[in-house]
């Protein structure tokens, strides 16, 4: 290719534009080799040893053009303008639309320095931090200024710059661009404003969150998740950020590895589209107690990253409010079922006690005669440690105001000792006494607002009681208090009426019955004795019965007035044939609705009474008859 | 502009003394442009790393370039191990390149 050696038309100190360019080309390359290369186009720049310039040829010195244009206009991509300021930092030059007066509200900005114009943003302390920049001849990039436009608009610049050096390397003052990155800060303040606002009712949930990709990661969690994955343990609670949720759940082995299968399922599950909500209830033995969760997936739409929102609703306020009612349930049952005292104790003691998980539960109650507190039934676990309290508590009294169940009978009102515990209601002297264990827990058990005795439960697992417990507990004593008294009243009435029966025994020879059709139903007794099978027959009915017919007019009259009679006598032929005396009372008997259901009664032999009456009559006669003629 | 390239200190370079070479060029010409490829390649291939180039913008440096007795860019001055050479054009002439600077002896 034939060089093209004109003169090129190119404002450069590095360029050649006299006219006789080409004469002087030939003339300075006198080399074959060096015109070869020229002539095969080559060569791009000649240099001239008289002036010690480089020569551009026309097509190298297009090509500089080319590339400064080229760089001119990234430049003004990459920037809003330029600017140049000479040694003593004052502009010198500058283009492009984002600087001078029009972010200014100046009239220019030539000839000013920096810190000479109206910035809002920038404190002494920035300009001389600045100045000092530009003394170490610092490049400096992406200082923000604010500033308020002619418009009243706030505007936001963006000034990078670097030293300029001449030949020679003496400082002549700095270079750079503008940007205006008012709209990208203000995007940027709004975008972070609703992250702040989403995040701030993120963390403000007091449900576990965390937000799932397609594959099961973690993108966020709030504050509540990061709190329980600190201080507890479950299914994914170890689990944050960027970390694998799926993955989490499938490494779960354990106790809890069923709970974490059905979790890794259910999520599954919402994640391909295959259900909308996944609910699951399950169990976590965490260090701070057992807890239940209600954990819940829900389908996240709208938002190509994020499918699935994992929360977890700590339940376990509503779980023990569950099982104390169902141990309130319990109880009722258990002493509704009881055949007797000791066996109603234990049972509500054992379901107090599994329930709360309580190693062992004992029951105090007054001895008033000796005037301290007994064991009076107990419940245990069967562990070694509980078997070994039980075996040392067995016969240990308290007296009424000593010691925790002494205290809680006096004063009616629950105590408790936690585990390890600090503030307690109890000191840990007296519990170790009675139950050599770490916590305690005793309530009353009061009937007719009276504490009639004491319910100690002893375990390594009491916890501060909350007011349902509280709320529970009174319950239960209240029950089991009236319960006792119950039983007490009927012990009490029990031992009453077997003692006026001994006493009818010892009085009357037998106890009868009847209905309401005067028929006997009962006969309690030996003294109808010889008189042959009477229950279902009247009394009239009876064929040994000896009675005069006004006298059994008389009876019967009374019988069907019901009034009560005492000491009805006749007389029933025996088998010897010698008659029988007997003397009955008896009153007539009414049900609750005060219906007539017969007479029930009493009844004596007074066989030898009578007939020592009739001996002691005949005898009598025969010393009237005697007596009578001298009398006479 | 300079650029200087360095060869590391290989077995190889122990037993062959490393090529010095000094290219001038005009900045972002074209002919420039092509030499430095065409030499970069040159130096893949066959020299790897036993060379040592240094390039010379003549607009930035002229009188550097008089004063090694450069009058046209591009050049490729070859500067040890002797016998010393000089290049004109872009280097497209691969063979002419390789006689010049010996590197027929340097095999692969």
């Amino acid at each position: 290719m034939k060089p093209n050696v004109h003169a090129p038309n190119v404002n450069s100190s590095n360029t050649h534009t006299d006219s006789g360019f080409e004469a002087k080309i030939l003339r300075l390359v006198k080399g074959a080799r060096d015109r070869s290369a020229i002539k095969s186009g080559e060569v791009d720049a000649i240099l001239d040893p008289a002036s010690g310039r480089a020569i551009l040829l026309p097509d190298a010195q297009a090509a500089l053009l080319e590339r400064k244009a080229r760089f001119r206009s990234l430049v003004e991509l990459a920037s809003d303008g330029t600017w140049e300021q000479d040694e003593h930092y004052r502009f010198v030059s500058h283009s492009g639309t984002a600087i001078g007066s029009e972010w200014t509200g100046d009239a220019g900005i030539l000839g000013k320095t920096l810190w000479d114009l109206a910035f809002d943003n920038s404190s002494e302390i920035d300009w001389q931090t600045h100045r000092t920049q530009l003394e170490w001849r610092a490049i400096f990039r992406d200082l923000e200024f604010r500033c308020i436009d002619r418009a009243g608009r706030l505007c936001i610049i963006s000034l990078s710059g670097e030293p300029i050096y001449d030949r020679q390397g003496q400082f002549k003052g700095y270079r750079g661009i503008t940007r205006d990155i008012t709209a990208r800060r203000q995007a940027e303040t709004a975008a972070p404003e609703s992250d702040r606002f989403a995040r701030a009712t993120l963390d403000a949930l007091a449900t576990q969150v965390c937000v799932l990709d397609a594959a099961g990661t973690i993108i966020t969690v709030n504050t509540a998740w990061r709190v329980f994955a600190a201080s507890q343990r479950g299914i994914g609670a170890d689990v944050s950020e960027g970390s694998n949720y799926l993955a989490a759940c499938d490494q779960i082995v354990g106790n809890e590895r069923v709970d974490a299968s059905a979790m890794a399922a259910g999520i599954r599950q919402v994640i391909a589209g295959e259900r909308e909500l996944f609910r699951y209830e399950h169990f976590c033995d965490a260090p701070s107690g057992p807890r239940w969760f209600m954990a819940s997936v829900t389908r996240l739409h709208g938002d190509a990253a994020a499918r699935a929102i994992v929360s977890y609703e700590d339940i376990t306020d509503i779980k023990h409010a569950e099982q104390l009612q169902g141990l309130e349930c319990t109880v009722a049952r258990c002493l509704a079922d009881a055949d007797n005292t000791s066996a109603a104790l234990k049972a509500v003691i054992r379901a107090v006690c599994e329930t709360q998980q309580w190693d062992c539960g004992q029951y105090f109650c007054l001895d008033h005669a000796a005037d301290v507190l007994s064991l009076n039934e107990s419940w245990g676990r069967p562990v070694a440690g509980v078997k070994q309290l039980m075996e040392k508590s067995h016969g240990a009294v308290f007296r009424p105001d000593a010691g925790l169940a002494g205290r809680v009978y006096q004063s009616g009102q629950p105590l408790w000792i936690l585990n390890g515990s600090k503030g307690t209601r109890a000191s840990q002297t007296a519990l170790a006494h009675e139950t050599g264990m770490d916590g305690a827990f005793v309530f009353p058990v009061i009937a007719e607002d009276k504490t009639i005795g004491v319910l100690a439960f002893a375990s390594h697992a009491v916890r501060e009681p909350d007011d349902r417990l509280l709320q529970a507990v009174q319950s239960i004593g209240h029950q089991l208090g009236q319960f006792l008294q119950r039983r007490l009243a009927e012990d009490t009435l029990r031992r009453s009426e077997a003692r006026l029966r001994r006493l009818t025994e010892l009085s009357s020879d037998w106890v009868w019955e009847l209905d309401s059709h005067f028929r006997f139903t009962k006969i309690i007794g030996t003294g109808m004795a010889g008189i042959g099978d009477i229950l279902g027959k009247t009394l009239w009915e009876l064929p040994t019965i000896v009675l005069s017919d006004d006298e059994w007019v008389k009876h019967k009259s009374e019988l069907a007035a019901q009034w009560s009679f005492c000491d009805f006598e006749y007389a029933a032929v025996l088998p010897d044939g010698q008659n029988g005396y007997y003397c009955i009372s008896g009153e007539p008997v009414y049900d609750a609705a005060g219906a007539f259901t017969g007479f029930h009664g009493t009844g004596l032999d007074i066989t030898q009474r009578k007939r020592a009456e009739i001996a002691l009559r005949a005898s009598e006669a025969r010393w009237r008859d005697m007596a009578g003629p001298s009398s006479d | 502009m300079r650029r200087k390239k360095k060869s590391d200190k290989s077995a190889a370079s122990a037993i062959t003394p490393a090529l010095v070479m000094r290219l001038y060029v005009v900045n972002s010409a074209p002919n420039s442009l092509l030499a430095i490829a065409n030499l970069a390649a040159i130096c893949k291939e066959f020299l790897k790393d036993n060379f040592k180039l240094e390039i010379v913008d003549v607009l930035e440096q002229p009188l550097r370039a008089l004063a090694d007795g450069i009058l046209v860019t591009p050049s490729l001055a070859k500067l040890s191990p002797s016998p010393a050479a000089n290049i004109v054009g872009n280097l497209s002439d691969k063979s002419g390149v390789m006689r010049a600077l010996g590197i027929s002896g340097y095999a692969p």
